[in-house]
């Protein structure tokens, strides 16, 4: 056992006595584990934080719009043609859906948010009913959301998130300050508790007010509710399939769409929109892995090719190792360990640019960054595999040099 | 009972393609323990090539080659390798230092290759440094060294496991008389401890240490005189 460790000594002091070799291999093994796990990292946090999103609605929410999720050109030509979603819809599944337990809508535009001198340009405002928050698990910070009164009654109250907070009311409690948005005196009556970001836009970077007021202060176009999206709440997971079906004959009547006819409309539960978008990702991921194990195959060529040179060079040194003792495998594993050290070293560090650069990639810095064990368990296997698969030719060779010839060479 | 080193009938042809090179043709020959014995002849006669396989540095291409009545001419690489590291020290021209490792490494490495504990062979390696007379040196390089006492690291290194025969292939000859006459001494005295010692050289003066002479011409043995004995 003791001759394991004393050969792989013997590697760590041959990697040191040559640093610029050394060097090299190490940037090639970092260069090709960088790049598969920025990708690998970078769609990891894709669909988790895709998959936190799409959790908030929960399992027994469906939410109903115009456009839905799109494949395809033709889809998407003959979706941009649909009549907007109208909010009457909502009140006509709330009293002829009877497995239905909650309905709300939200639409959202672009705003500007003031408060004394200071100003935020181009945030979301969502426009919702007041059981909106019932619904989709946004959660309150402080204060309270907008009740169905203030909706109905069309009142300037406003629920903001965080990052409003911060930037407007660094030093005030905004709870009962006036916010104008986009020159509009609104009340800030909420604050949500903190979301984090995800997919590079801030979710702390939003402003609520109820649909009603949205609808007064806003207008009711084709262009202001173009975003309109219907969330219905199922009495249960089992009474989903009713409550979805009862939505889709409500919504076709409303609609005049013939017998015929496909709906016009799209509804989304949680488990489609996650089952489309892993379709997606996993098409992103091959293509992208496949792309990116290239430079992992120049890394281990890199390897190889200073493998083999350095073996050559060192031919005097392996025969004197074995004119002494030394056996194949005593010279094998001290060059596979040369190897391995540098594409394991490699690897590590490879692992932490890379989820690093993922991270970025999507936005995710100011998220926690807890690298994902599957990147971190890939940039390790493929590390190893590349030292392995490109450190076992250069080591044989090295192994079965005869003493005389290795001693002899010049 | 068999005798330390014996050679049957022992051929090295190297196969150059076109040409086929007999370095040794059939050299049979036995060596007791303790003996010390002088390897001469012109260059080209084969005494390296002799000197390999009594090394078990190479396998002759024919004949059988007896160690401690051990049939070595038909192991395996492995095997070789285990007998070179317990049974024989080799002393080259050229030394054959690791250049980057520091005398006491280069002593140490044989103790790495059988396992030996790291106490153990800090020991041993002083000790055989210690005979060699540069217990001081031991943390020097190679290149810090001069010629007479690399060889001498050399020759510590091929003494540090005890082995049953000490091979020493013109040791002298990148060495300047002086130094040379020095290695003869020690290596002599080496011999008169109890070591059983073979010396390739072209000069007589230094076969002159030795107790008998093997002549080596055309990879053939020309003559063996045996002047006195080892008892
Ligand atoms: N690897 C080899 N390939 C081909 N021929 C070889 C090889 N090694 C030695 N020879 C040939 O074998 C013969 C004996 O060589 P060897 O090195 O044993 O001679 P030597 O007696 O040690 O000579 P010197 O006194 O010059 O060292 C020479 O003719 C040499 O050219
Ligand atoms: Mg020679």
């Amino acid at each position: 056992m003791r001759i394991y460790w004393d050969v792989f000594m013997m590697a760590l002091s041959a990697l040191k006595a040559n640093k610029l070799r050394s060097g090299l291999t190490l940037l090639g093994v970092i260069i090709g584990v960088t790049s598969v796990i920025t990708i690998i990292s970078a769609l990891e946090g894709l669909s988790q934080s895709i998959e936190a999103e799409i959790n908030k609605m929960g399992p027994t929410t469906f939410m109903v719009t115009r456009m839905g999720m799109i494949f395809s050109e033709e889809e998407f030509f003959e979706a941009i043609r649909r009549r907007p979603m109208k909010i009457e819809y909502m009140e006509a599944i709330e009293e002829g859906c009877e497995y239905c337990e909650k309905v709300a809508a939200r639409t959202y535009t672009m705003v500007n948010v003031k408060y004394q001198n200071k100003k935020i340009s181009r945030l979301f405002g969502i426009a919702a009913t007041a059981n909106f928050i019932d619904i989709v698990e946004y959660e309150v910070g402080q204060g309270r959301f907008f009740s169905q009164e203030e909706d109905h009654n069309r009142r300037r109250v406003a629920f903001i998130g965080t990052a409003i907070q911060d930037e407007l009311f660094p030093n005030v409690d905004p709870i009962g300050k006036d916010i104008k948005i986009n020159n509009i005196r609104y009340e800030v009556i909420g604050i949500a508790k903190k979301q984090g970001a995800s997919f590079g836009h801030n979710q702390d970077l939003v402003v609520f007010i109820p649909l009603s007021t949205y609808a007064k202060d806003f207008g009711t176009s084709r262009r202001r509710l173009r975003n309109l999206a219907i969330l219905v709440k199922a009495q249960s997971l089992e009474l989903l399939d009713q409550a979805m079906d009862q939505t889709r004959v409500i919504l076709r009547a409303y609609r005049h769409v013939p017998y015929d006819k496909d709906d016009d409309f799209s509804m989304l539960t949680a488990d489609t929109i996650m089952d489309a978008l892993n379709r997606v990702t996993k098409f992103l991921r091959l293509g992208l892995i496949g792309v990116t194990s290239i430079s992992l195959i120049v890394g281990g060529i890199i390897i190889m090719n200073i493998m083999m040179v350095s073996v050559t060079e060192r031919t005097r040194e392996i025969g004197i190792r074995k004119s002494i003792g030394a056996r194949r495998r005593d010279i094998l594993l001290q060059f596979l360990y040369e190897a391995l050290v540098l594409s394991l070293g490699g690897g590590l560090i490879g692992i932490a640019f890379g989820v690093f650069l993922g991270d970025v990639l999507i936005g995710l810095i100011n998220m926690d960054m807890t690298p994902s064990l599957y990147a971190i368990a890939i940039g390790l296997g493929i590390s190893t595999g590349v030292g392995l698969f490109f450190g076992i030719y250069p080591a044989m060779k090295a192994s079965r040099m005869q003493p005389v010839k290795a001693l002899s060479y010049e | 009972m068999m005798s330390l080193i014996e050679t049957r009938n022992m051929w090295k042809t190297y196969d150059m393609g076109a040409v086929q090179v007999h370095a040794l043709r059939g050299v049979s020959m036995s060596i007791e323990k303790g003996e010390y014995v002088a390897i001469m002849g012109p260059s080209g006669s084969g005494k390296s090539t002799l000197m390999n396989l009594i090394g078990c540095l190479d396998t002759p291409s024919e004949g059988e080659y007896y160690l401690n009545g051990k049939l070595v001419s038909s192991m395996l690489d492995d095997e070789l390798a285990v007998i070179r590291n317990k049974e024989i020290g080799f002393v080259f021209q050229v030394f054959n230092l690791m250049p980057r490792a520091s005398a006491l490494h280069n002593v140490e490495l044989p103790l790495i290759y059988n396992g030996t504990s790291k106490e153990d062979r800090l020991r041993q390696a002083m000790k055989a440094l210690e005979v060699v007379g540069l217990l001081d040196r031991m943390k020097h390089r190679p290149s810090e060294l001069s010629g007479g006492q690399r060889q001498r690291v050399a020759i510590a290194r091929a003494l540090v496991n005890e082995p049953s025969l000490l091979l020493a292939d013109e040791p002298t000859g990148n060495l300047d008389t002086k130094t040379g006459k020095e290695i003869m001494d020690f290596l002599t005295e080496l011999h008169r401890s109890g070591n059983t010692m073979i010396v390739v050289t072209h000069e007589s003066d230094i076969a002159a240490f030795a107790d008998r002479v093997i002549y080596l011409r055309d990879g053939m043995i020309e003559k063996d005189d045996v002047r006195k004995r080892a008892v």
